[in-house]
């Protein structure tokens, strides 16, 4: 074992491999195929340490160390790999080297060469400055980790600027990242002012702030991180930046980017400030049970594949919330088992949204490149042509329903076991929030199910809707296997949760104030309250499954064998009412979200325009239009005013700065003086 | 170690078998009670079992742009029916499979079935399959949280989640009853009648486009596979009926595996099923059909009871 490096060097080398194969994209520039190996092949290097070193971690100490030292001021730049960081590590090594190994063969497709070079280089600096967040042990090595990684992305999203509605979707992601950012330097520079330290130990122990200070501290923080979540009212970069990326970056955004808001929101807001109050958990829990709802029925109304998971990454982000806000008002009424249940299904969904988003925004990306389309109504009849993206867009569309045996479901059982061991243990009128908000979220499952049947059945079933879509062919091996991989790791993190709870449960240790009262029976069996409360073995319902299929397939063969008929279908043309069908008399994504969006229409205030083009008689129209949309109400009547008022204000101040010399002297003179009269009258 | 894991899986096998068997004759039973109620004959009582018979050996026809995910389909369906079947205490205060999870499970792998027959009835391109899978995940989505607040009430007031643990709490908590059981009833019995598509949400006697939901979704399906998805929805309705009489009247359930015991039982369960069924039968013929705009409001009604049984019972 002598010849394996010590732990400590594991996450610098890992850092190392990340820079150093953005390095060489950029030396490597004009060999663009030689560029896109290096770069991606680096990636998935530095990612597959990044997995080990979260591994052993998870199973042994917390690692920590220095990732270097400015000589000038010395600044140590530190890190310490806690068992919270591990996860998330875990996370993003799992997502980020299947994403890489896509990005080889997608990348050709989608950028010109010229650019391979930026993209591939960008790609590495965002996940190390990711890992670093995750893995910062002081103040000033994770801001500007954060920073790196904002710009980053930035830089990504904007990498088809050619497009004006890319360069608006950057522009509006640097503006709401750096409002976040503000509030997150604020609260830093207050707790670090407090603390008289920047070392995250001293920073985050909890005892730092206390009365008013620790609720303003709160709302900093959770304004700062939550915009990098995607939290509802913060959310309105998110839907722009996704799609506007190549998709392998929207995978990689919506896996990876969103959870270090998460990691932010777990380390500071629920595990920083001390014990919380009941409050924020309520807080954190009603603005997650909105996401989970808007986000979904966002979802439901778009008819872009990629905005469409966009916003579902808004209901999964409100998912991990629900958990974590339920988790927190346990904590905050010191249950420590309730709130070990609710932290424990708010990380298990991190992972799990992490690994079918990502699969679903790589098989989004195959679909696109192959079609070069991502507007639902010119796709279908995918699965005739891309038979392997077709089932593993299955996979991801059936673990983001929440479906069992597979991944999402796990999580979601996890997160309603929280909410009811809360309603049952806990008194008062508080605890009718936790059933409200179990009602809710089987809402948001049932309405992601419609919503991913609606994707699926449009894109890859019946016929194909536009010659792009006739045209499309199967994506190359590259680009399959690791969605193949992450399909893989979907359906077995579905059939063996006990084993990724028991991986959990480390983590749950290592925080303050919490305890699982009940350790992991099994890899197979779930439970975290008592046994009699409720359990889960999706293996079970897994294998009972695949015996009842076998069994209906019996069925529905047997009695026309004995009869001696022919095995085969006949295959006939579906019946048109009495006409020819063709994919204009197919039910559209649009009309099969249709009845939703009537009901819920006071929320998403729907809005259409029909024009019927005639040429002789208005009965008999040659042309029909028809466009729906939602009114975008966030944008609208939070951000306009808001945008105008500060853009009024900036107007009116602009008389301060008119350009003269003379004035600007003049100020400084002003100021001089004032700072002379204050500053004598103190001493 | 191995007669641990035989004895649930016969057990459940037995159990998926005989309701299946017995699932055909609560809709014979339902169509023979609704045309009485109409003064007509009505059809043979085991005429299911005779449609079963003869779909099952017709010749299989399909559309030919559909893929393998419309075969898929009502396989899918069917069994998930059957799986749920297990997890649900019928004739013994046991389910075959409680160690496999409970209602959270339940209702899982029921929207399981529903997504790949959805899925499915995309598939062939017909107009009337996207408009029977689109109502039937609309009023799905909206049956969801009201069928949970309703599952909640009572497996919060037994102290477990896990139907076979559920059913044997209600049984040691006596026959008390308590005026929320009235509200949580009523709420999850129009959760049923949505779910198992009956008057006034869905008509399974109907063919015309503008008012089928379930019919549509599965119109293009001949056959063997026709055989699977009405025998699956057969079965559906029975374990949902089984599931309201398990945790409001849970009275009568075997407690033990004497002989004695689960005959007196399997009587009980019987009368059960049949009030049920005469409920529904009321319900269906002393109502029209409620367009399909108007469901929401009736699911509304069963999410308020939900809610309003779970306040009463717990504060």
């Amino acid at each position: 074992m002598d010849a394996f490096p010590p732990l400590q060097e594991w996450f610098p080398a890992a850092v190392a491999a990340y820079l150093t194969s953005a390095a060489a994209a950029v030396v490597l520039a004009r060999w663009p195929r030689l560029c896109r190996v290096t770069a991606f092949g680096g990636s998935m290097l530095g990612s597959a340490l990044v997995v080990a070193l979260a591994l052993s971690v998870l199973a042994g100490e917390p690692v920590s160390g220095r990732l270097g030292v400015h000589a000038a001021s010395g600044i140590a730049f530190g890190y310490a790999v806690t068992p919270l960081a591990a996860w998330f590590l875990l996370v993003l090594g799992l997502v980020s080297a299947p994403v890489a190994l896509y990005s080889i063969g997608y990348l050709p497709h989608a950028v010109p060469d010229g650019r391979t070079a930026l993209l591939g280089a960008s790609f590495n600096v965002l996940v190390a400055a990711v890992a670093v967040v995750f893995a910062a042990a002081d103040v000033i090595t994770f801001l500007l980790a954060w920073e790196v990684m904002t710009l980053a992305t930035a830089a990504l999203v904007a990498s088809e600027h050619e497009i004006p509605a890319t360069r608006r979707a950057a522009y509006v992601y640097l503006v709401m990242s750096h409002v976040g950012t503000g509030a997150l330097l604020a609260g830093f520079l207050m707790l670090a002012s407090m603390a008289g330290s920047v070392s995250f130990e001293f920073v985050l122990a909890g005892d730092v702030a206390a009365g008013r200070w620790r609720d303003v501290l709160f709302v900093l923080f959770f304004f700062g991180f939550g915009v990098k979540a995607g939290v509802i009212p913060l959310h309105i970069w998110l839907p722009e930046a996704h799609p506007a990326a190549p998709s392998n970056i929207s995978a990689l955004m919506s896996a990876v980017l969103i959870k270090a808001g998460i990691y932010g929101l777990f380390r500071v807001c629920a595990f920083g400030l001390g014990v919380p109050a009941v409050n924020w958990g309520l807080g954190v829990m009603a603005l997650g049970a909105l996401s989970a709802i808007l986000g979904v029925l966002y979802a439901l109304a778009q008819s872009d594949l990629k905005r469409l998971l966009a916003y579902s990454t808004i209901e999964n982000a409100g998912i991990i919330l629900l958990g974590l806000g339920a988790g927190m008002t346990a904590a905050a009424l010191g249950r420590a088992d309730l709130a070990a249940a609710g932290i424990a299904a708010s990380l298990f969904h991190v992972l799990n949204h992490a690994l079918f988003k990502g699969l679903l925004f790589l098989s989004a990306g195959s679909v696109v490149m192959a079609s070069g389309s991502r507007r639902l109504e010119e796709l279908g009849g995918l699965i005739r042509r891309m038979p392997w993206t077709a089932a593993f867009f299955l996979v991801g569309a059936l673990a983001v329903s929440g479906l069992p045996p597979l991944n999402g479901f796990a999580s979601e059982w996890l997160t309603f076991q929280a909410l009811l061991l809360g309603f049952a243990s806990l008194s008062g009128v508080t605890r009718m929030n936790f059933p409200l908000a179990g009602a809710l979220l089987a809402l948001t499952s049932a309405l992601a199910a419609a919503c991913f049947v609606k994707a699926f059945g449009t894109v890859f079933l019946a016929l194909p809707r536009s010659r792009a879509a006739i045209d499309a062919g199967e994506s190359p091996a590259i680009m399959l296997v690791p969605q193949g991989w992450l399909a893989v790791l979907c359906v077995g993190v579905g059939l063996f949760p006990g084993a990724v709870l028991g991986a959990i449960a480390g983590v749950l240790t290592s925080l303050p104030g919490l305890r699982l009262a009940h350790a992991p029976a099994g890899a197979l069996t779930m439970a975290v309250g008592p046994a009699s409360f409720d359990h889960v073995a999706p293996a079970a319902l897994g294998l009972t499954l695949a015996a009842a299929v076998l069994g209906a397939a019996i069925v529905a063969m047997a009695p026309r064998l004995r009869s001696g008929q022919a095995r085969l279908a006949r295959r006939v043309p579906t019946w048109g009412c009495g006409g020819e069908l063709g994919p204009a008399n197919q039910y559209t994504g649009a009309a099969f979200s249709k009845p939703l969006m009537m009901i819920f229409r006071t929320v998403l205030r729907p809005t259409r325009e029909v024009e019927a083009l005639a040429d002789v008689s208005p009965y008999y129209p040659r042309e029909v239009r028809y466009r729906t949309a939602i009114e975008p109400v966030f944008e609208r009547y939070l951000y306009h005013p808001l945008t105008t008022a500060v853009l009024g204000a900036a107007g009116r101040l602009k008389v301060l700065q008119a350009g003269s010399l003379h004035a600007y002297l003049a100020y400084v003179l002003v100021l001089g003086v004032v700072l002379l009269i204050w500053l004598g009258g103190m001493r | 170690m191995i007669e641990h894991a035989l004895a649930p899986i016969g057990l459940a096998a037995l159990q998926a078998a005989a309701m299946l068997a017995l699932a055909p004759l609560l809709r014979g039973l339902i169509k023979k009670m609704k045309a009485a109620l109409q003064m007509r004959q009505g059809p043979p009582l085991l005429q299911v079992y005779y449609d079963l018979a003869k779909l099952l050996r017709k010749e299989a026809v399909r559309s030919a742009t559909s893929s393998w995910l419309y075969i898929a389909g009502p396989r899918m369906y069917f069994a998930t029916a059957v799986v749920a079947t297990t997890l649900v205490p019928v004739w013994i205060a046991a389910a075959p499979l409680e160690a496999a999870g409970g209602v959270l499970a339940f209702v899982g792998i029921l929207a399981l079935g529903r997504f790949f027959l959805a899925t499915a009835a995309l598939d062939t391109g017909s107009p009337f399959g996207g408009m029977g899978a689109s109502r039937e995940m609309t009023i799905a989505a909206l049956a969801e949280p009201a069928l949970m607040l309703g599952l909640f009430t009572a497996a919060l007031s037994a102290g477990s989640l896990n139907l076979g643990a559920l059913v044997r709490g209600l049984l040691d908590r006596g026959v008390a009853f308590h005026p929320s059981d009235v509200l949580a009833l009523a709420g999850l019995f129009i959760v049923v009648i949505a779910e198992t598509g009956r008057v006034p949400v869905d008509n399974p006697a109907t063919h015309l486009e503008l008012t089928m939901i379930h019919e549509a979704m599965v119109l293009e399906y001949a056959g063997a596979d026709l055989a699977l998805v009405e025998w699956a929805s057969a079965l559906k309705e029975l374990l949902y009926l089984t599931l309201l009489a398990d945790l409001f009247a849970p009275i009568g359930i075997a407690t033990s595996a004497s002989p004695v015991l689960l005959l007196q039982s399997a009587l009980i369960w019987a009368a059960k099923m049949f009030v049920l069924a005469l409920a529904v039968t009321l319900v269906e013929s002393t109502n029209a059909k409620l367009r399909l705009f108007r469901v929401p409001d009736l699911m509304a009604v069963s999410l308020g009871l939900g809610f309003l049984a779970l306040a009463i019972r717990f504060l």
